[in-house]
């Protein structure tokens, strides 16, 4: 008995030794990602502000960098590749370092050199866009020579992630998170090399060529951020419950239909315009069948959870990739709306489309992020968060941020299929259209102001702890709950 | 190491088919794509399908500008959608025209390196947009100054694609003609950059409803046949 006990207590210590010396391997690139794609968002939610006015009032700040169709594919692209892309990287090199047991062994160095040049990639993108260089390519408007480079510094990142998969890959264990981050390393760069050569070096494809970019935006939803937010939510949901995965099964099935389904959809974006049928027809068909992985895997995580709900509560990190796992069903739904040719027809080119992509990347994939970087950071920077407050703070304010942004565009984009699309009001002047859409609008603004709030306070956090000024304590920083207090302890691996 | 193999083939089969199929093959059948010639007797016109390029250099502007943010280029047959329908989105600018305009088709857009077929519309479609204005200065007006012909319009002003510059002599040909707090100080007059006017030739050559050969005869024929 007593030998036993010792045993398992000389196991946990190596495990624990094991763990901070992979987390120590990784610390520099992860930390540098995290809180270089901490300052874009910020930047982007001001930068979203702006475009928001700007869609409402063009005589505001009347400057030539800062019309609207400047402002928009500027927030956007600070958005996608300067934080999405940067915090998903991070989190899928931790998770990949983790779940495979090893440490990261050569290529630091090289890896920060990549982000400093990713960062400078998309600075120059902004800058480039605002002051009219872009190329008009929906999510690719950067200026069309720094598409290398960005590739570039993605494979940096990606190539050590699959070097660690492939010798870490075991059958008897059941590696879900580190599939769907693979997945995320491969289907990235497959699909941003084919639009770019499509879009820069082919000598034109007029109708297609936007068809391909559809297609390119879809893909970096479904096959890049949606892997990774959902990866982290395999891995982080059953870390703090303490409970496996509900199923393997259906685990597997979510991941293979994402595969095969997500590289199809794009197209319907056109429907009714010049692409051939099929095309369209195809795209319509699987962007309404995503609705199968999506509610698997939403079964899946809330089967995962069944009986620790009131963990929620407790756990930034629980309650963050909780939220971000519920707007996953939303982003699929929304999705599926604009797919199909019953309500997509309604609200194509309509501000649907602007909610799809704002509740795809912020209310599903950063809520999650932010949940992983609530967990991750204090094992890296060695300090715990410093306040419960400013955690609370960065949840609601994005919560109700992003719900407004969601329903506010789509009942605006129902109100502009009732003003463009209605036969009653087919002889109507286009004066309807912008006064109609004008309340939308300045909801927006009051959205995307909250989140620039709750993402000022989150910078200010995440630097201070990537400075190491965090709270010394061996007790992570939890939010008060009513619970009683033994009841709603975490799990130990909970803390691991 | 097999699984490993097993998983990275079966992530490139499941990519590899829609990449292959509905990307690699349509781009490589794209660049074959030729204009059809017009048969004059069925068609009642010479020429080829499509007739004319657009404006490339206007055409980079209206794409560094973020014009498509706001504007599609993209008619959606009449059985779908009403845009066919929709006051000055065709060649009619009647506000109820007597017939839809046709929908657009992927020949349409073969002069153009890349379509902008559009994200959004906060602005009205620009598929047909060369026969809503009246003139070139129309163009220009609407570019500089878009409030002075609808006040409630939320289309920004491109000032920065004017010059306004001291008044030489007699006034130029092509200064804006603007009234109200939109004119230039006295003395002073509006003039459109290269740029400017590589956009307005641009706006202008939009005129995507030229005849489909075999198709538009065909089916005005069956609308005639219908009346009777």
């Amino acid at each position: 008995m007593d030998t036993s006990t010792a045993n398992a207590e000389l196991e946990n210590q190596a495990d624990a030794t094991r763990r901070a010396a992979i987390d120590r391997s990784v610390k520099g690139p992860v930390l540098f990602l995290f809180l270089n794609g901490a300052f874009w968002l910020m930047a982007s939610t001001i930068l979203g502000v702006l475009a928001g006015i700007k869609a409402f009032a063009p005589e505001f700040l009347d400057v030539s960098f800062l019309t609207f169709g400047r402002l928009q594919p500027a927030h956007l692209t600070a958005l996608v590749y300067g934080w999405g892309m940067q915090a998903g990287l991070g989190i899928m090199l931790w998770l990949m370092a983790r779940r495979s047991g090893q440490e990261l062994i050569g290529g630091k160095s090289l890896m920060i050199v990549a982000g400093v040049f990713w960062n400078i990639a998309v600075s120059l993108a902004i800058v480039g866009i605002l002051a009219g260089k872009g190329t008009g390519f929906e999510w690719l408007e950067m200026p069309s020579y720094l598409w290398p480079v960005l590739l570039v510094c993605f494979l940096v990142y990606a190539w050590p992630m699959t070097r660690m998969f492939a010798r870490a890959f075991r059958p008897e264990g059941f590696m879900v998170s580190t599939w769907y981050v693979l997945g995320a390393c491969f289907w990235f760069p497959w699909i941003y090399i084919t639009t770019n050569v499509c879009l820069h070096c082919l000598p034109g494809l007029g109708a297609l060529g936007a068809g391909v970019n559809a297609w390119y935006v879809h893909g970096l939803i479904l096959l890049f951020f949606t892997p990774v937010a959902v990866g982290a939510a395999y891995y982080f949901i059953p870390k703090i419950t303490g409970q496996p995965i509900a199923s393997q099964q259906l685990a597997q099935i979510g991941f293979w239909l994402l595969a095969i389904l997500g590289g199809w959809t794009g197209m319907q974006r056109f429907m009714g315009g010049p692409l051939p049928a099929w095309m369209v027809a195809i795209g319509a068909l699987t962007g309404v069948l995503l609705l199968i992985p999506v509610g698997v895997v939403g079964l899946n995580h809330h089967l995962t959870t069944l009986g620790k709900h009131h963990l929620v509560a407790t756990s930034p990190t629980l309650r963050f990739v909780f939220f971000g796992a519920i707007f996953y069903p939303v982003s699929g739904a929304i999705l599926a709306l604009l797919s199909n040719f019953w309500s997509g027809l309604n609200l194509q080119f309509s501000h649907a489309w602007y909610g799809y992509q704002v509740t795809a990347v912020y209310g599903f994939f950063s809520m999650t992020a932010f949940g992983a970087i609530y967990y991750i950071v204090p094992r890296l920077a060695g300090c715990e968060w410093l306040s419960v407050r400013l955690i609370r703070n960065h949840f609601w304010f994005s919560v109700y941020g992003i719900g407004t942004i969601v329903v506010t565009s789509l009942l605006a984009g129902m109100q502009q299929n009732a003003d463009i699309n209605v036969p009653e009001r087919w002889d109507q002047s286009w004066m309807s259209v912008v006064m109609n859409a004008r309340p939308y609008l300045v909801a927006r603004v009051i959205a995307w102001a909250l989140i620039t709030w709750s993402n000022v306070w989150f910078l200010i956090h995440l630097g201070l702890m990537v400075a190491g000024l965090g709270r010394r304590s061996a007790a992570p920083t939890l939010l008060p709950s009513h619970h009683d207090e033994t009841d709603s302890a975490l799990p130990h691996g909970a803390n691991a | 190491m097999s699984d490993f193999r097993k998983f990275t083939l079966s992530l490139m089969a499941t990519f590899g088919v829609p990449w292959l199929l509905l990307i690699i093959i349509p781009v490589m059948k794209y660049q074959r794509i030729q204009p059809i010639p017009y048969n004059k007797e069925v068609d009642g016109v010479e020429g080829y399908y499509p007739p004319t390029g657009i404006h490339r250099q206007g055409q980079l502007v209206y794409a560094r500008e973020g014009c498509v943010q706001c504007h599609s280029q993209m008619i959606r047959p009449a059985q779908l959608a009403l845009d066919g329908w929709r006051k000055g989105w065709g060649q009619d600018q009647e506000a109820r025209a007597a017939a839809p305009v046709r929908s657009n088709t992927m020949r349409d857009y073969l002069q153009e390196p890349y379509a902008f077929l559009g994200a959004q519309r906060i602005g009205p479609d620009l598929a047909n947009a060369g026969w809503r204005f009246t003139d070139r200065l129309d163009v220009h007006t609407q570019l500089y100054a878009p409030r002075s012909k609808d006040e409630w319009s939320v289309m920004p002003s491109f000032k920065h694609l004017y010059i306004v510059r001291k008044q030489q002599g007699p006034v130029a040909s092509n200064a804006l003609k603007l009234t109200g707090k939109y004119a230039p100080k006295k003395g002073y007059e509006v003039i459109p950059t290269p740029e400017a006017e590589a956009l307005a030739d641009y706006v202008l050559s939009l005129k995507k409803d030229y005849p489909v050969p075999g198709v538009t005869a065909a089916l005005a024929a069956a609308g005639e046949a219908a009346k009777k």
